[in-house]
């Protein structure tokens, strides 16, 4: 359940969304409202719109038509105050490869406002937390996948962010470090933050969320509580496949 | 065994979809430029290939026999040293991603050496223009030319094939790569030193006489216009085996390397991290956060890039030594030739530091757009990195031409300082521009790189003249008007004016930024095709 508090307004507020890249549709008026202290799934094929929705989100992409806030704020009108409210881990890396992972946390702190002292003394929690303190002279280039995964979300946390947005962020991640990083989503959630998640691996979603939607070719075809689904008796990669992959079953290759 | 072409045939599809896909991307403004320049460019070099058509029509064999080899050794010496001079190695197979296909070897070789003519194309311009001349000499048997060029050319693809390779493998290797620098440079400079240490007229002396007959321009060159015995042919075989067997072999160990790398699909070795550059951190305090740890932030990450290093090493002690024929007599050059190393390696500096700012930070660019913190800031703070960056670059090439005698007094050195930093605005004005109009990503790992597009290369020439024109209108107040004062005050105002230009397009370059930030977040975080270009 949402710890929505009525005086606060909703973290993401989407209306009427649409991206044209050209003649094909990415996102075909997408309405949708994501209440705050929320943990919010988004889910849906690939190609569905969910990466063009959070670079939308974040400013990155400009829409074709509609409008977003985030925390009661219009974007791209507001996006200073924005971006220094929310927290950030997109599909891609964010990461200066030159740069050592204590160096780069500290830069991302400082950007967001915090005190030299204040950011190397956060930089270094946060590298002990997510295990990326072993090896404190080695550049970012040099990190597995995980490890940037792991990276790219403690730089989200440093400024203890009201809003998440998170593009696939377990991937490549291992089991302890998936964990890790769902344990602090939660507790994230907890003190009153939201955080809008996409992913993949329904199971985790489930487990994790309290709101899910499902996009596909850039429509929201559903958008229920999970305890909702839970009471339907169907699990959420049943509710998935049933919205949106049924038709695609059915085909087998002779050949292979 | 599979055939190579259609293999090769791929291999260039996929590379020319994804250039084209690239071109696309880019809107009509991208294409008109690059084919302006283009056009420009190669325009030049058809001048010149139709000047040898003209020129080489008329003489006899044996005035033939004296000019062809000179202009063979030219053509060689550009399509060999023109990488080293602009810090590229140009177009090559992306062999660490082939790698994983069943590619016969062959196959790729041939590719590598068919994308050596991609480096230098304008040889080839001369080199046709040369076969067109020598066709038209009646003194000239006809199947000379066009049997003896086209294998100098050949000649030069395979040995360009071999060098690259080779500088790869050699800047590939932390540490031996300054060195390997270092003994390009005494290489390329031993010529120069040469002419320096001859007696006077020795240039002259050289060119008159006939070139001994074992080098592969005079017998490939003797070849051309018929006038060969039989130890030509011999010769010429012999370097076309040797060129083969060094190109191939050299191939081969980057191939090797790339199979390497595809197995175990480890980028580098790891490393730790010398204890460096925490000085940075007082940047901090003098220019306030978030300026100041952006500032921080470039300059460690420019410090830790090979290519940097590479170019910053360069602009110091290549620049002296490939402008020495300049200052043999002590004239006007020798009297600048502080300025004039200091303005050339800041404009080596320029491809990485001004040209393409954000070319290192590749995908992470899309970090700046999501940071709250002003665009403007975030530019201004690659500029102050680049400036003093340059500044030091500056003080280098002072502090070297003060240990080898060149004559630098206190004004000399402010005038160095005071040009170069000059320049240096006009370049981050133009640059800011280019930086967030033709992006493209860097890696910083690769020594050996263009940091800008190759189609930017070829604007640069046209725009280096435009914005080095106020300074170069000081040099001409002072020496066609013999007035120091006149000079002094055209400097102030090239510098006034520097300022107002950054202002003016740093503005125009943030408007742009936010128009086009799809675009540039694109082209940072796609990958090329299967062909690199570097």
């Amino acid at each position: 359940m949402c710890a929505s508090a009525s005086n606060r307004p909703p973290a993401i507020e989407l209306q009427g969304l649409r991206k044209c890249y050209g003649g094909k549709v990415a996102l075909d008026g997408l309405n949708l409202v994501v209440p705050s202290g929320c943990f919010f799934g988004f889910l849906g094929p690939n190609g569905a719109g969910k990466t063009t929705t959070i670079r939308i989100l974040i400013g990155l992409t400009a829409p074709s038509a509609g409008s977003v806030r985030l925390l009661g704020l219009p974007m791209p009108g507001k996006a200073f105050e924005v971006k220094r409210r929310i927290g950030v881990v997109p599909e891609d890396s964010l990461l200066f490869d030159r740069l050592t992972g204590a160096e780069f946390l500290q830069f991302a702190a400082r950007l967001y406002g915090l005190g030299g002292e204040v950011a190397a003394h956060r930089a270094a929690e946060l590298l002990a937390l997510f295990e990326l303190d072993k090896h404190p002279r080695k550049l970012i280039g040099e990190y597995s996948k995980g490890m940037r995964k792991r990276l790219m979300m403690a730089a989200a946390l440093i400024h203890r962010p009201e809003l998440l947005l998170l593009d696939e962020p377990f991937e490549g991640v291992d089991a302890i470090g998936a964990r890790l990083m769902k344990d602090l989503l939660a507790a994230q959630v907890r003190r009153g933050a939201t955080v809008f998640l996409t992913s993949h691996v329904l199971e985790v979603v489930e487990r994790l969320c309290d709101r899910v939607a499902i996009l596909h070719q850039g429509r929201l075809l559903l958008e229920a509580g999970v305890s909702e689904l839970r009471q339907a008796a169907e699990s959420l990669e049943d509710v998935f496949v049933r919205v949106v992959g049924a038709a695609q079953s059915g085909h087998k290759l002779e050949w292979l | 065994m599979r055939s190579a072409v259609p293999l090769l045939r791929v291999i260039l599809w996929a590379q020319w979809r994804s250039v084209a896909n690239l071109r696309v991307s880019e809107g009509a403004w991208g294409r008109w430029l690059a084919a302006l320049a283009a056009l420009l460019w190669y325009g030049l070099w058809t001048a010149m290939a139709l000047g040898a058509a003209v020129l080489l029509a008329e003489p006899s064999r044996q005035q033939l026999a004296l000019v062809v080899p000179w202009g063979l050794l030219s053509v060689f010496l550009y399509w060999q040293l023109a990488p080293l001079i602009t810090a590229s190695l140009g177009a090559a197979l992306d062999l660490r991603r082939l790698a994983v296909y069943p590619v016969p070897e062959n196959a790729l070789f041939q590719a590598e050496v068919l994308l050596r003519l991609v480096t230098t194309p304008e040889m080839s311009l001369v080199l046709a223009g040369s076969v067109l001349g020598l066709l038209r000499n009646p003194a000239v048997p006809r199947w000379s030319p066009l049997l003896a060029l086209p294998l100098f050319a050949l000649f030069n693809l395979l040995l360009s094939a071999g060098l690259r390779g080779l500088l790869e493998g050699l800047f590939a290797r932390r540490g031996v790569r300054e060195l390997a620098a270092f003994v390009l440079v005494l290489a390329a400079a031993t010529p120069q030193l040469l002419l320096l240490a001859g007696p006077p007229g020795f240039l002259r002396e050289v060119a008159l006489r006939a070139p001994p007959v074992y080098w592969p321009w005079v017998c490939f060159g003797r070849l051309s216009i018929g006038w060969f015995g039989p130890q030509d042919w011999a010769l010429a075989g012999v370097w076309m085996a040797a060129a083969y067997i060094f190109g191939r072999t050299q191939f081969q160990r980057v191939l090797r390397a790339g199979q390497a790398w595809a197995a175990t699909g480890a980028d580098r070795r790891p490393r730790e991290l010398s204890r460096d550059r925490q000085q940075v951190g007082l940047l901090s305090c003098w220019l306030g956060d978030p300026l100041g740890v952006m500032v921080e932030k470039e300059l460690r990450s420019l410090a830790r890039s090979p290519r940097f290093r590479l170019v910053f090493l360069m602009g110091f002690s290549f620049g002296f030594l490939i402008w020495l024929p300049l200052v043999r007599h002590r004239g006007l050059f020798w009297e600048n030739y502080p300025i004039l190393v200091a303005t050339y390696a800041v404009l080596l500096l320029a491809d990485i530091l001004f040209w393409n700012a954000f070319g290192m930070d590749r995908a992470a660019v899309q970090f700046w757009f999501i940071a709250p913190v002003p665009l403007r800031r975030v530019i201004q703070a690659k500029n102050i990195a680049g400036a003093m960056l340059a500044f030091v670059e500056v003080s280098f090439v002072l502090g070297i031409c003060a240990l080898l005698g060149v004559r630098t007094g206190w004004a000399k050195v402010a005038e160095t300082y005071a040009v170069t930093l000059s320049l240096s605005l006009y370049l981050l004005a133009a640059g800011n521009l280019s930086s967030v109009w033709l992006p493209r990503p860097v890696d910083p790992e690769q020594s050996w790189a263009r940091a800008s597009a190759g189609r930017f290369q070829l604007l640069v020439l046209v725009v280096y003249p435009l914005l080095g024109a106020p300074i170069g209108l000081a040099y001409w107040f002072r020496y066609a008007l013999a007035s120091q004062t006149a000079f002094l005050i055209q400097l102030a105002l090239a510098a006034l004016l520097g300022v107002l230009l950054y202002r003016l397009w740093l503005g125009k370059a943030v408007e742009l930024a936010h128009q086009r930030k799809e675009a540039i977040l694109r082209a940072m975080t796609e990958s090329g095709g299967p062909v690199l270009m570097r």
